[in-house]
């Protein structure tokens, strides 16, 4: 593995750029979005270190990533210069849009970046901490009215997680969907709804000015200078992170995918890749080899299994 | 006093020679662009935003500004000459923008967009340095019940555009509002009508239907009709630039439309369509001369242009104050300020003020590019008639299908071995749509607009009866939403009332004399 | 609704009855479909069908009034229509969609591009034709090269490295 790496690297280093292994990167979403953010800093990360000579980024939006997964996985079929961006998204909705392609069809080679999701109210809101949010919970479930992104997302799952976790059917959680996050956190802070639950980049400037109380993240740890419990902190047996991965293309041999990892983690070790995640604020959870293909058939079964007790999977 | 200081440093930075010069090549570049039929604002944002990153921050800014106001105004320049919108929000200006160029009268409505899109750009980009604040506050206290009632307000005054027929309009509305079924459903995650397609998935989009129904609609239409194959359209007939009476015309619907635009353009869920929408049918229902409209009212096109601009400007409100992206263009716009480090939300004014008032400074200065380059060259546009026709349509539908393969055209399908786009397909099925629409007289902007107000309505009217559990009194529990109600109402009641007054006549003796 | 309707002689209008039909089809495939979705237990007030019927149910009266407008031949008097020129350019859509992926941006579009210029009766194709590409080949150089914009390349594309 390191020979490899330290080959890939050298070769990067002398070879002239059109002999460097060209990556063509699908990112499954329309520009702007995070999936999208992703493949464009990967790419630069890729040219900026020389580990690649020539990096494309093409776009496929549509369907929580699984219309970019289906052509992918029917194209790029053997072709080891062909990336995938995904991520938690892509596993809730391949389950609830019935996708025949699923990440069983492509090769994962890495998790890159994680994020917390965050539960949030409004500066004015009664409820203080997740205690007085469970409290309101059990009393009245409909009457707690949670936004966040798209339905069967992963805000809607940590809204479903949080209400089988303290005794309360998740079919009854009344989860309003929104468009992107930039709807869902206007509604937050017009008051429109109780709870706001979304990932915490989404809300990190309006917590630090105050105009949002942060009750809680998702996350197995805290975060770095943010005054918040985790859920398990906090009572709530639930820990959840919305991660960001890239995936090869299915049918590439063994050697192939040793080289794809070689330069991911080449890239992951870069200083380029590491100040565009600290300027972006997002979290590195890299993640290879057998250790990421395990959690992600954990995390697969027990998407499937909330998804059901949701009721938006059968 | 302290913002004037702000933004007058601001605008010195920003008048700096080079950076002059960065907003003239920004706005040459995103006119040029944005003027091609099919390619819309976001795309042309999109496409160009990587040739900013090459700048300083502030050189990046300025040209960023010039593209993005040059990509707004080149769109309607199509709309107006040739009937093809490059999206929806320009959809509006085709309606009487392009009667008026078929009349030789494309210099004034080209005149009265450009100067309407600037006194809108300018006013609504002080609006958004001096009173951004409180216009947040304004946009954030709408819920989705005043959501529900402002749709339901902009449906009501689409019949404005239905032209002679309600029967035909409103089946025009409705094969829209049966097209926004499709996809899946936000609140649930089911797909509706997707008949297993993932293409469909996502719902049909906006600027293929737009685009198909207008100009592949249009270009099949002109060729298989005898009598417009033949039609001579004269470039000018008259002059080129506006009359005295044009200008008394256009002033009061450049400050309404401006006064529709902006609040609705900061509104989350708001956007430059619906408020040019809005704009258009105030235009009509304020006008002294209504019979003039659908046969070439400069005020449809004055009004609406300047709606669309200052929305352009007012989602900055909430992208600046909030970092909310609240449209396609905005979004893309966020991950370029990201770039420079700048990170949108309510401290930016506060950690970042130079560069922020360098940015307002940079609107102003690149919508004055705008008028500076676009007005001279107002005679070289409408000499676009001029061309052959069998030449202009051939581009015009290499550069519809360029902006659709571009924006959304993966060859995501397979059939017997030959991979193809579906969004084309779609594009190809729409414009022979769009030409039976035409034949049979349909009006095909309220296809469009069904598409557009539909989804929006659907979605906020089950987000207001879930957040209320279902109690429907919430629709009419707040005062915007009775506000809102009240207008729609005025806005049924009162061509009624003209028509009683015998306006009405005029009216349906002029729609029978049309071609 | 009386409006332009001067053809006197009371003919029901074959094309109008045929969009009455076509209306009331689109109306029963929604209800169709609607019928078919499976409705999540959340509880939402207004479930996802709730607007599908009444779209389909407006439709559906939109049909009807169609029919009625049809038979009383008040639909807006129509040219007779060319459909040799519009031929042409839907087989050049066609065209285009069907090369895209083997022959590239700049062949597939410059057949869209000639066999429109022959629709409005410029021709012949073996000049408009090369023109077509080669007006094609420099927007796609343009668009591809200059702005990054991922369109579909051939044989023609891939001469320019």
């Amino acid at each position: 593995m390191n020979k490899l790496f330290l080959a890939a690297l050298v070769s990067g280093l002398i070879a002239l750029p059109a002999y460097a292994a060209d990556y063509s990167i699908m990112a499954p979403a329309s520009p702007g979005g995070g999936w999208d953010q992703t493949a464009r800093t990967m790419q630069a990360s890729l040219q900026d270190e020389k580990i690649s000579g020539n990096v494309q980024v093409t776009n496929v939006p549509g369907a929580g990533g699984t219309i970019g997964l289906a052509q992918f996985a029917n194209q790029a079929n053997g072709d080891p210069s062909q990336l995938i961006v995904g991520g938690y998204v892509m596993v809730g909705a391949i389950l609830t849009n019935q996708s025949p392609v699923t990440l069983a069809d492509v090769t994962p080679i890495a998790r890159l970046t994680g994020e917390s999701v965050a539960l949030v109210v409004p500066a004015n809101s009664p409820l203080q901490t997740v205690d007085d949010l469970v409290a309101a919970l059990k009393a009245d479930p409909g009457a707690v009215a949670w936004a966040g992104g798209s339905a069967g997302g992963a805000d809607h799952i940590t809204a479903g997680l949080i209400a089988k976790a303290v005794g309360v059917d998740p079919t009854q959680v009344n989860y309003i969907a929104y468009s992107g996050g930039g709807e869902a956190l206007a509604a937050i802070l017009g008051g429109q709804v109780t709870v706001g639950v979304s990932g915490y980049g989404e809300f990190a400037s309006q917590v630090e000015s105050g105009d949002l109380r942060l009750l809680a993240i998702s996350g197995e740890k805290r975060l770095d200078g943010v005054d918040a419990p985790t859920l398990s902190e906090a009572g709530v047996d639930v820990v959840l992170e919305n991660w960001r991965m890239v995936a090869a293309a299915p049918g590439i041999t063994d050697e192939q995918k040793a080289a794809i990892n070689a330069d991911i983690e080449a890239m992951v070790n870069s200083a380029t890749w590491q100040t565009a995640l600290a300027d972006r604020g997002w979290v590195n959870t890299y993640l290879a080899g057998d250790a990421f293909d395990a959690q992600l058939a954990k995390d697969i079964e027990a998407t499937g299994a909330i998804l059901k007790d949701i009721g938006l999977v059968q | 006093m302290d913002t004037f200081a702000l933004l007058a440093q601001g605008l010195m930075a920003a008048m700096a020679p080079m950076n002059l010069v960065y907003a003239l090549i920004g706005v040459t570049l995103g006119t040029a662009v944005g003027v091609l039929p099919g390619i819309g604002p976001a795309l042309t944002v999109a496409l160009l935003l990587p040739v900013t990153y090459r700048l300083d921050p502030a050189g990046s800014l300025i040209m960023f500004a010039g593209i993005y106001y040059g990509g707004m105004y080149g769109g309607s320049t199509t709309s107006i000459l040739l009937n093809t919108p490059g999206e929806s929000a320009s959809i509006v200006t085709a309606l009487e923008g392009n009667k008026m160029a078929r009349k030789g009268r494309g210099g004034p409505a080209l005149a009265t967009a450009a100067i309407g899109s600037f006194v809108a750009g300018l006013l609504a980009t002080l609006g958004l340095a001096f009173i951004a604040p409180w216009v947040v506050k304004f946009a954030l206290s709408f819920g989705p019940a005043d959501y529900f009632a402002l749709m339901v307000l902009a449906f009501i005054t689409v019949s404005a555009a239905f032209g002679d027929s309600a029967l035909r309009g409103i089946t025009a509305l409705f094969i829209g509002l049966g097209l926004g079924i499709i996809g899946i459903d936000l609140q649930t995650g089911q797909a509706r009508l997707a008949f297993g397609v993932p293409d469909l998935f996502d719902g049909i989009e906006v600027t293929t239907l737009a685009v198909a129904l207008f100009a592949i609609g249009e270009t099949l239409k002109i060729a298989s009709s005898p009598s417009q194959l033949k039609e001579e359209i004269l470039a000018v007939k008259g002059s080129v630039w506006m009359t005295v009476e044009d200008w008394k015309r256009s002033w009061v619907p450049w400050l309404r439309g401006t006064a529709i635009g902006f609040p609705i353009g900061a509104m989350p869920a708001g956007g430059a369509d619906v408020a040019s929408f809005l704009s258009y049918s105030a235009e009509r229902s304020f006008a002294k001369k209504p019979e003039e409209f659908g046969h070439g009212a400069i005020e449809g096109v004055a009004g609406p242009e300047a709606a669309n601009n200052a929305s352009a400007a007012g989602t900055l409100v909430p992208l600046l104050t909030l970092g909310l992206p609240t449209t396609a263009t905005a979004a893309i716009m966020l991950a370029g300020f990201q770039q420079f480090g700048l990170q949108p939300g309510p401290l930016l004014f506060a950690n970042n003020a130079p560069l922020v008032w360098s940015l307002i400074a940079s609107l102003l200065i690149a919508n004055f590019m705008l008028l500076v380059l676009n007005l001279p060259l107002i005679g070289l546009w409408v000499k676009l008639l001029t061309i052959p026709k069998p030449w202009l349509y051939a581009g015009i539908l290499t550069f519809a299908t360029l902006g659709t393969l571009g924006a959304n055209g993966a060859m995501s399908m397979q059939v017997f071995g030959i991979r193809f786009s579906f969004e084309l397909v779609l594009l190809l099925a729409f414009g022979i749509l769009g030409y039976a629409l035409r034949r049979f007289s349909y009006p095909i902007a309220p296809v469009v607009v069904g598409l557009i107000l539909g989804p929006m309505a659907e979605q906020q009217l089950r987000r207001a009866l879930a957040i209320s559990q279902g109690d429907p009194g919430i629709l009419i529990g707040s005062p915007v939403a009775i506000v809102l109600y009240s207008v729609a109402i005025l806005a049924l009641v009162l061509p009624m009332i003209m028509r009683m007054r015998g306006k009405g006549g005029a009216l349906a003796q002029l729609a029978s004399d049309e071609d | 609704m009386t409006t332009g309707s001067p053809n006197s002689e009371r003919r029901p209008d074959g094309a109008a009855l045929f969009i009455a039909a076509i209306l009331a089809v689109i109306a029963a495939i929604i209800i169709w479909q609607t019928s078919q979705m499976r409705v999540p237990p959340i509880q939402a007030r207004v479930g996802p069908t709730v607007f599908p019927y009444i779209i389909a149910g407006g439709l559906a009266l939109l049909s009807v009034g169609t029919l009625i407008s049809a038979w009383r031949g008040s639909f807006p008097p129509r040219e007779k229509d060319n459909y040799g020129p519009m031929l042409w350019i839907v087989g050049g859509l066609i065209g285009q969609i069907l090369l895209l992926s083997t022959a590239g941006f700049s062949i597939a579009t410059g057949v869209l591009f000639a066999l429109t210029a022959k629709g409005f009766g410029r021709g012949p194709l073996w000049v408009s034709l090369p023109i077509g590409i080669a007006f094609s080949f420099i927007v796609w150089f343009l668009f591809s090269r200059g702005l990054q914009l991922s369109l579909p390349a051939g044989p023609l594309e891939r001469l320019i490295p």
